[in-house]
Formats: C-alpha cells, structure tokens, sequence
C-alpha cells in the first residue's frame, strides 16, 4: 500500500515543507521556537596514551533544565567519538548519520576507520548546511596515523588541537586547559585535567552542570565513564 | 507570542511501580480565547503505549496521523507491536526531518511493558532530541515550567496506581492553574499490567 | 516582563527617529527567586543567594532579604542596583517614620509605603519584584507582593522572581489545597512551613539554571527575627 503521495519509506534529507509558512508566521509577529540547546561545557586533550574528552550532563531549553542526564559524548566507532556542543537534535542526529557512514565504511574497507573519514564527513555535511545546523564538535580519535584531536565549528571549519573547549562554558574550561595542560600527560594526569576543566564551566557557567561524563580513546579501544564525577556540592 | 503557545494546553507523563499515569488538559485555545473544553493531547498507539503531541493543535494532527501511518507500516512489515524505544526513536526522526520548518510541537512518549511491567518515558523538544525520563516524569506544552516545579517537589519513586493517579493529578492540575493557556480539567490514563483507566478530572474552568 | 519591557523600550526609540539609534535600555535582569509563607503567630521568607546575568554568575552570597523592622522583612530580587537603591530609600523613609512617631512602623504601614515608593516611579520603574513579609497588628504573618509598579495583594504564601513560577504552583498544592477535598489536616506549624519553603527551593534548584547556591530564611515571630541558611545546588 504506498502511492506518491504516501510512499513506503519517507524521502530521505530534509523535508522544507513547511518552511514557507513558517517564515510567514515569524513575519506576522510570531516568535520562531526555543530549542533544546546543549548548553554545555566540552573539553578535550590529547595525552600520553591517547584522547580524552569530556563533558557536563545538563540539556536547557532556555533557563529551564530540560534533561539531567544528556548524553554530550557521541560514540562513532571503537575509535572514534564527538563531544557536541550546540542544538541537542542536530548533536544527536549528527552521531547517528555519522556512525552509519564510518560503519559503512569499516564493511565497505574491512579496516578500522580513520579519524578523517569522520571529521570530513561532518565538515561536509556542516558546510553544505551554511551554519544552520548548529552543531560545535570536538572529534577525538585514534588511527594508526597517531592521535588527533580536530575542533569543529558550525559552519565546517575545522583544525587539529593539543587542546580545546568548547560550548557555553568553554571560557572557564579553556583557561583551566591553557594553564595547566602539558605535553606527555600520563592516563590520570589528563583525567585530572579534564575533570578540573569541566568542572570549571560546571561552576561558572549556569547551562552547565549536573555531573561529568569522561571519553578514553586509546589504541587498545574506547572507555566511556558515564557519571565519572557528581560532586557533593551539586547533588 | 510563541506559535507554540497558540493553542496553549500540556502534558505530562509520570512512572510509579509497575504503572504508569499520562495526562493532558482539556483546554483549545485560539490566543487568549478557549474554543474547545474537550481536547485530548493524548494519543493512543495500543493499550500501553501512548503519545502526546502538546503544541500548535494543526501540527499535532498532521504530526500524528504521519506517525500512525509509519507505525501501522512498520507493524505490517515486522509482524509485532512497536516498541516505547521505536516509537521515540521514530517520532524523532520524523519531527527532525522537519529541522528547516519545524513543527511547532513537542513529543512525550510513555509506555509500559506488560511483561515485565517496565516503565518507558521519553519527551522530545520540536526538533525531536530525546530527554530519557529517568527521574520518572516528563513533561510539555504551555506551563512546562509549572509542571517541572509540582513534579519536582510532588513526585516520589515507586508509587501504587492510586496514589500515582493522585499525585498526578496534583501536580498536574495545582501546574495547570497558574497557567493562562492550560487547564479546564484533565484527562489521566492509569496503566497497570492488566489494566487501563481513563479518568477525566474536573478542575477550574478558568 | 523584562523581555517585553526591553522590546518596547527598543520600539519606541527606533520607530520616534527615521535613524536607527541604539536603544537606551538602563535594566538589568540579575535573577533571584523569593517565597513567603505566613502563618499563626509568625511568617517565613526565604530567598536564594545567587546573582546572575545571563549565563554568568556573580556573586554566590548576595542576600536579597532585608530587615527592616523586628516584626517586617522585604525580600528583592530583579535588577540588582535597583533593589539595593529601594531598600536604601525605604530604609530611610523608615528611619523618618520613627523620629517623627517615635514608634517602629507596622507591617502593614510598611506595605503600604512599598507600593506607594513603587508607584511613585510609575514611569521609570524599579525593576524588581518585591515581597513584603511581617506580623500584623494582631501577631498574624502576613505576606505582600509587588509588581514592578506597586500593584499589591496580601497572601498566605507567594513566590517571586526567575523561579517563582515553579514554586508557586507547588505552594498552592500543599497550602492552598485548591484541588482537594480532603480537610486541611493540621495548623500550620512554623516547623512545617520550614520544610516546605526547603522542598520548595530545592525543587527549583533542580530545574531553574537561575537559582540555587544558599537559600537564605528569615523566620519572624513575636519574639523576634532569627535566620537560617541552607545549602543548594552550585552548578
């Protein structure tokens, strides 16, 4: 039972129909819509062993908390992750797209996929949208070319960091970032680190909080510390 | 004014042991003025599933006779009932494929597994990111703010079908009476393993 | 309100002038979340002591209570230097009371004064929402609240500011008993309203990003003014 106007399976991509009208309503005085924003604070480094990322746990959806316990670290493949900054749908979706590609990738190739496979597939698909998928990535990764570590900006931009923070609480993280991070961390030096950068954004930064989840990436596979942290004094 | 808050009205979903209370308020609005005193916001996919579409009322239509469709395709090909996951899962996609021209409405979905008498609660913004209910409510539509408030403070873990209903109902309506856009009464499902109430509630008409 | 406020002062200037000019806008939104309940023979106020702006914090110990007489404390919250310059002007219109009646002003009186001062600048209003909390004449508590303009009522309990809407729905529940048939079970103890007032901003804590930190109660009693302080949420 299908016909064109109701095929089986949906068109793939975007569906504009209703952007027509909804620009007329923005032009007759209505307020275009609040979406759940991530609001959040993400950090990342590079260390001795590998790439760890971090992240808060908090979704806002204006000044409310809409979610307590949001999942901010995006696991694409055994080596690779995302920790997204930004609109939740489009961070969320933006992982489930990508994580279908590289696995694509992985049958079509039968070797582990590289880091850049990920990182062009989000730049492209960011640049092609102009800014208006709003989604600030850092993609962490490891490969047999090494470790990178590529901060991800809107509109596609993208370059490879030691370190970086990104979100609304990415000034208290990245200070914290630039004055103690060093080269040739080891494991729980890095951790350190990047649980104190979090932490940094959680106290500062109101749409940050509720806890800290924790990424390792190293050769050996993927570690993914859901609740690594709550401290006291946010329960 | 939001478009969002047109039609005004909200929703809530709240998990006790073993059972389950979805509620919604009554009212239609046009702006300020109440057109009707009898819309459910609840839509029902079987017996212990449900979704509520709080929002623009001509979105929340057209958004759930797509969904109806894509599960009634999905039951045929697959030859069994959906799943609370799925249908989340489902509901988003649909509601982010429209991410450029987004329906002006958010998505709670609640289901119990009468199995295992398992609780499943998901609410969604109008773009579709998932918030999991883990603390045992979700909420949406117009008083949201209200209802996070109430349930909050009201709601506590492990609740029997009575006192579920009742402290639904509290939150629900003490929410809905400090909001302009919703109330006029609610409707609450009561789902337990073998057993499905509906209760209609009255409250303040104003 | 303040949103409102801000496009209507940026309205007016740009549409008086065929330039466009950048609209003079002297507000400030800093948050701050107030709650009163009354009862036989004493009244609790309780504020928190976060202030903000935007995502920002700045000051974790800003108290918004003030004591003005042994029997009536205001709490203000909203644009911060106007509640510090309305408290200070009403401080010393209470100082004027007593040297010119050499008695302290009643609770009442003093509500009345509050909305008289607001109204005064009824076109350049303080930006602040306001309560009133005190024993009357008869040792009964009594609570007031304000809009920016003065525009006042007297209450058994009421909440103001950035999380007044997530707490007064929950007083009316537990106080006002609005949707309940079953007899109120008890008087209300100062204990109980303690309690309340606690679950109150600790509920607010949880979901409103503007409020937490300390939650700051003044309980008023016939005996006196005694305060307390209790711990919230940081992050």
């Amino acid at each position: 039972m299908s016909s064109a106007l109701l095929p089986p399976f949906p068109e793939p991509g975007f569906s504009f129909e209703n952007v027509e009208r909804n620009v007329s309503l923005v032009k007759k005085g209505f307020k275009p819509p609040k979406f759940t924003s991530t609001g959040t604070t993400v950090a990342a480094a590079i260390f001795d062993g590998g790439i760890i990322i971090g992240t808060d746990k908090r979704a806002s959806a204006g000044t409310i908390v809409a979610n307590k316990n949001t999942n901010k670290i995006h696991k694409i493949s055994n080596n690779i992750a995302f920790g997204g900054a930004g609109t939740a749908a489009d961070c969320d979706q933006m992982e489930k797209m990508v994580r279908a590609h590289v696995e694509l990738h992985r049958l079509n190739s039968g070797k582990q996929v590289p880091v850049c496979v990920a990182l062009t597939k989000i730049t492209q698909h960011l640049f092609r949208y102009q800014g208006h998928i709003q989604c600030a990535l850092i993609v962490g990764g490891v490969d047999k070319f090494g470790y990178h570590l590529h901060h991800v900006y809107p509109h596609g931009s993208s370059s490879e960091v030691l370190f970086e923070a990104m979100g609304s609480g990415s000034l208290a993280a990245i200070s914290h970032l630039e004055l103690n991070y060093k080269q040739n961390m080891n494991l729980d030096e890095a951790k350190l680190l990047i649980r104190n950068a979090i932490l940094a954004g959680v106290e500062n930064d109101l749409a940050s909080g509720n806890g800290i989840d924790l990424c390792i990436i190293t050769p050996s596979g993927m570690e993914h510390l859901v609740d690594y942290e709550i401290p006291v004094a946010f329960v | 004014m939001s478009i969002e808050s047109y039609n005004g009205g909200a929703v809530m979903a709240m998990a006790g042991k073993e059972c389950l209370a979805v509620v919604c308020d009554k009212r239609l609005g046009a702006r300020l003025t109440t057109i009707g005193m009898n819309h459910s916001k609840i839509y029902e996919i079987n017996p212990y599933l449900y979704v509520c579409l709080p929002g623009l009322a001509t979105d929340a239509l057209t958004v759930y006779q797509r969904l109806r469709f894509r599960v009634n395709m999905y039951e045929l090909k697959e030859s069994r009932k959906i799943s609370p996951q799925v249908l989340c899962s489902m509901l988003s996609n649909l509601l982010y494929e429209h991410r450029f021209g987004n329906y002006f409405i958010g998505g709670v979905v609640a289901g119990l597994d009468p199995a295992t008498g398992k609780t499943y609660l998901y609410a969604m913004d109008c773009l579709g990111a998932i918030t999991i209910g883990t603390e045992g409510f979700v909420t949406g539509g117009h008083c949201e703010e209200q209802l996070y408030g109430t349930c909050e403070a009201l709601y506590r873990p492990d609740l029997g079908p009575e006192e579920l209903l009742e402290v639904a109902s509290q939150a629900f309506l003490s929410a809905c009476d400090r909001d302009a856009g919703s109330g006029w009464g609610a409707f609450v499902y009561i789902v337990t393993k073998n057993k499905v109430e509906l209760k209609s509630l009255k409250a303040r008409m104003d | 309100m303040f949103k409102e406020m801000q496009s209507l002062a940026n309205a007016q200037m740009t549409d008086a002038s065929p330039h466009k000019v950048a609209g003079f806008y002297p507000y400030a939104d800093n948050g701050g979340t107030l709650a009163a309940i009354a009862g036989d023979g004493f009244v609790v106020i309780g504020g928190d002591t976060r202030l903000t702006t935007g995502y920002q914090i700045y000051s974790r110990e800003a108290s918004k209570l003030t004591k003005l007489t042994d029997k009536t404390i205001i709490g203000s919250c909203g644009c911060w230097c106007d509640s510090l310059t309305f408290t200070k002007g009403l401080h010393i219109r209470l100082q004027y009371y007593l040297y010119e009646n050499n008695k302290p002003i009643s609770t009442n009186a003093t509500a009345q004064l509050v909305s008289n001062m607001l109204y005064q600048k009824r076109f350049f209003p303080y930006y602040v929402s306001t309560i009133v909390a005190g024993l009357d004449a008869d040792n009964q508590g009594a609570v007031y609240s304000y809009d920016p303009v003065g525009s006042t009522e007297r209450h058994r309990y009421r909440a103001q500011g950035t999380a007044g809407s997530l707490i007064q729905p929950f007083l009316d529940c537990v106080l006002g008993r609005g949707n309940q048939t079953a007899p109120e079970p008890e008087k209300l103890t100062k204990e109980q309203a303690m309690i309340y007032l606690k679950d109150a901003f600790m509920s607010a804590a949880e979901r409103e990003i503007g409020c937490g930190d300390f939650l700051q109660i003044m309980i008023v009693t016939p005996q006196g003014v005694e305060e307390e302080r209790f711990k919230l949420r940081k992050d």
